[in-house]
């Protein structure tokens, strides 16, 4: 990625409000004099590097893989949403109690990609399963950040004991190993799709809190904050809005990576038999079609290039919004 | 001339005082470790006492009630949580981690877990050695060339790794070696070991109350069987190669990102300055440095490691740790279960400790006060 030039506009300066005889020799002063500013002169530069400067950052976001990454979540969430449209075959007729048609049937005009099972077909279930993904995808993610964040700034602000307390709760919690809880916990409470995603979030939050914590820490030294709270201003409102704006990239970043690793966890989960049966998931279908594991490839084929190009959809813009955000920070001096 | 000789031996005091400031580190961390083991152990048995399948309903079946009920007196299904509690922590303390009562009847957990888990131990010994080397390898070409070809395939390669989900990789690389492999090469390559499931997977049946160390490998070349060390070999090869493609993506990811972060600090514009070959400087200068934070990532991905792989054991019926773990859930097997759980978060803990031990021995920056 290369930067862009900085390139200088030509500056109609007829349409500049100033008055006659003053304008040429502010003019003049402006260019001949290198030190010497003119407010409304540079006002009106700066208004002008601005928008050149917001340009910039957003041609920084359009590298060629974040299009991608952005191309295939949009692909998969047109899917979510426009399900109906894409497959005459309503979503009962994909899950399990019912018995539609002839089972592992190579693709045919009727079954644009075949069919599995017990003869669902698996363009249908792909297209119904986009939008159990698209859930996957955010409500656990949204869940965790909003927990990490509120309980990392919340211990980060008030310190001592709850800061110590909460802190070897994280590490107990970093030692037990997630999946392993998951799979005891989730067939054991509940089956049902919004249950299990509340649940997930709920097990992740403790990874962020450490993460949260750590950024709230960073800001709360900077000497604005400090003199707010001098200054002051109520505890939340201090923290709430001085730091959400400063960690704002840190936080879309592992947005996207959470919801990566939401979708490839879940989808994980629904392979081993944990999850909502009715519901559409991707997982299951290759678990199903592992019972013709030779003969019938298409079946395990593309419900597993789908996981993949959702979680590859995110990683990329994921990783691309971090190229954009955060390093450049650091280097453009 | 004295004051040099001051500062030299200055700096060799707080040496020493960085040394004892890590052993008592270290101390203090193994210390905090147990009653965050004993909290672990009482969540999972908070864990095993919510659940809901009853493995005495499923040994004795729904027939007669009164079995039923002495069954579950005999168990201690009918005492207040505090005896239960009180219990289980006595017991696992002294040894005594119960008998699994429907896995395999009446074997205690502790000698389950023994034939258990070095069966994915086998399995995981390939994988956690080669991935680390493949995985720095490919970062720091990646780094070293940066924007250019070979970059971009490692990068579309790591990405492709992380991003499709282990058990459908696995699932392909079954069909591929199954079905394409034999119709490619016209039946050249039938192997059927290569192929899918150790479902008769054994242990090594050598002379009966003979020496066995539960390793197939190491029991092979005891007993000298060649055929089974083959077999077994065979058997191994499909989920390391998942195994190791899969873990390739992180480590390398994080390679190549502190590389290119080494490689643009002054020291190494210095030795490049000096005249330095350009492999010393990567190999003895940038690498090194760069290697410290993928060397936790490592460490941590190797006790991680070692309790394999839910999805690799589904996928190729490997009777490993995952695998028992899952039957004992289906099963109700709850003492098990426990068995196992404790044992995952022992060793959690432990390649917690060790992380954190080794980084601060690799890191020569880091000091204690």
């Amino acid at each position: 990625m290369t930067e862009q030039d900085i390139t200088k506009e030509e500056i109609d300066y007829k349409d500049f409000s100033v008055s006659g005889n003053k304008k040429w020799k502010r003019l003049l002063k402006f260019y001949l004099l290198p030190f010497w500013r003119d407010p409304e002169f540079s006002a009106y530069e700066n208004e002008i590097e601005k928008i050149k400067s917001k340009r910039r950052l957003f041609r920084r976001f359009l590298t060629p893989l974040t299009i991608t990454g952005f191309l295939m979540v949009l692909f998969i969430v047109i899917l979510a949403v426009y399900g109906p449209w894409f497959t005459d075959i309503p979503l009962e007729m994909v899950l399990p109690p019912q018995l539609p048609g002839v089972p592992f049937q190579p693709p045919s005009p009727e079954h644009p990609l075949g069919t599995t099972k017990s003869g669902f077909d698996v363009y249908a279930r792909i297209i119904w399963g986009a939008r159990t993904t698209m859930s996957m995808a955010f409500i656990p993610v949204i869940i965790m950040m909003a927990g990490g964040l509120i309980l990392g700034t919340i211990t980060a602000y008030l310190g001592g004991t709850f800061d110590y307390l909460l802190m070897r709760f994280v590490d107990l919690m970093y030692s037990l190993p997630m999946l392993i809880i998951t799979i005891v916990l989730i067939p054991m409470l509940t089956e049902d799709l919004w249950n299990i995603l509340i649940i997930w979030g709920v097990l992740a939050i403790p990874y962020n809190i450490r993460f949260m914590r750590s950024l709230v820490l960073q800001v709360k030294q900077l000497d604005y904050v400090r003199a707010a709270k001098v200054g002051g201003a109520l505890k939340f409102k201090v923290m709430f809005k001085h730091i959400v704006p400063n960690s704002f990239s840190p936080i879309i970043i592992t947005f996207f990576g959470g919801a990566a690793g939401t979708v490839l966890g879940l989808a994980g989960l629904a392979f081993l038999g944990i999850g909502d049966p009715t519901v559409a998931t991707w997982g299951i279908d290759v678990t199903w079609a592992r019972e013709r594991l030779l003969t019938a490839i298409w079946a395990a084929l593309w419900p597993g290039i789908f996981i993949g190009i959702t979680s590859i959809g995110f990683m990329l813009m994921g990783d691309g919004v971090r190229d954009a955000l955060d390093p450049r920070l650091h280097k453009v001096k | 001339m004295e004051q040099e000789f001051k500062k030299e031996f200055k700096f060799k005091k707080s040496k020493g005082k960085k040394h004892t400031n890590m052993v008592k580190y270290i101390i203090k961390r193994i210390v905090i470790m147990f009653p965050m083991l004993i909290l672990a152990l009482i969540i999972t048995w908070l864990l095993a006492q919510m659940m809901i399948v009853s493995p005495v309903l499923f040994k004795v079946g729904h027939d007669d009630p009164q079995l039923l009920q002495a069954e579950m007196e005999r168990v201690g299904y009918f005492d207040p949580w505090y005896v239960k509690l009180f219990n289980y922590l006595k017991d696992f303390f002294t040894g005594n981690w119960g008998e699994s009562y429907i896995l395999d009847e009446g074997k205690p957990v502790l000698q389950f877990i023994g034939e258990i888990f070095p069966k994915t131990l086998e399995l995981m010994i390939i994988p956690i050695i080669l991935t680390p080397i493949i995985a720095v390898k490919m970062g720091a070409t990646a780094a070293r060339h940066k924007d250019k070809s070979k970059d971009n395939i490692i990068r579309v390669i790591t990405i492709l790794a992380a991003g499709f989900p282990i058990f459908w990789i696995a699932t392909m690389l079954q069909i591929g070696f199954g079905v394409y492999l034999k119709e490619f090469t016209n039946d050249l390559f039938d192997i059927p070991v290569l192929l899918l499931n150790s479902g008769d997977f054994t242990d090594y049946p050598g002379p009966i109350g003979g020496f066995r160390t539960n390793f197939r490998i190491i029991d092979s070349i005891i007993y000298n069987d060649q055929a089974f060390l083959w077999d077994t070999v065979l058997h191994l090869i499909l989920p390391s190669i998942c195994m190791v493609f899969v873990s390739l993506a992180g480590i390398s990811r994080l390679t190549r990102s502190s590389m290119l972060e080494v490689l643009d600090s002054d020291y190494i514009r210095t030795a490049r300055a000096k005249g330095v070959k350009e492999d010393d400087v990567i190999q003895k200068h940038a690498l090194r440095n760069a290697l410290i934070p993928t060397s936790n990532l490592i460490i941590m991905s190797t006790a991680g490691s070692l309790l394999g792989s839910l999805f690799i054991e589904m996928s190729f019926h490997y009777k490993g740790f995952g695998w028992t773990f899952l039957d004992a859930i289906r099963k109700g097997d709850y003492l098990v279960i426990n068995g196992l759980m404790v044992f995952a978060i022992i060793v959690t803990l432990v390649g917690i400790l060790v992380t954190d031990v080794m980084y601060t021995i690799i890191d020569p920056r880091i000091t204690y006060s």
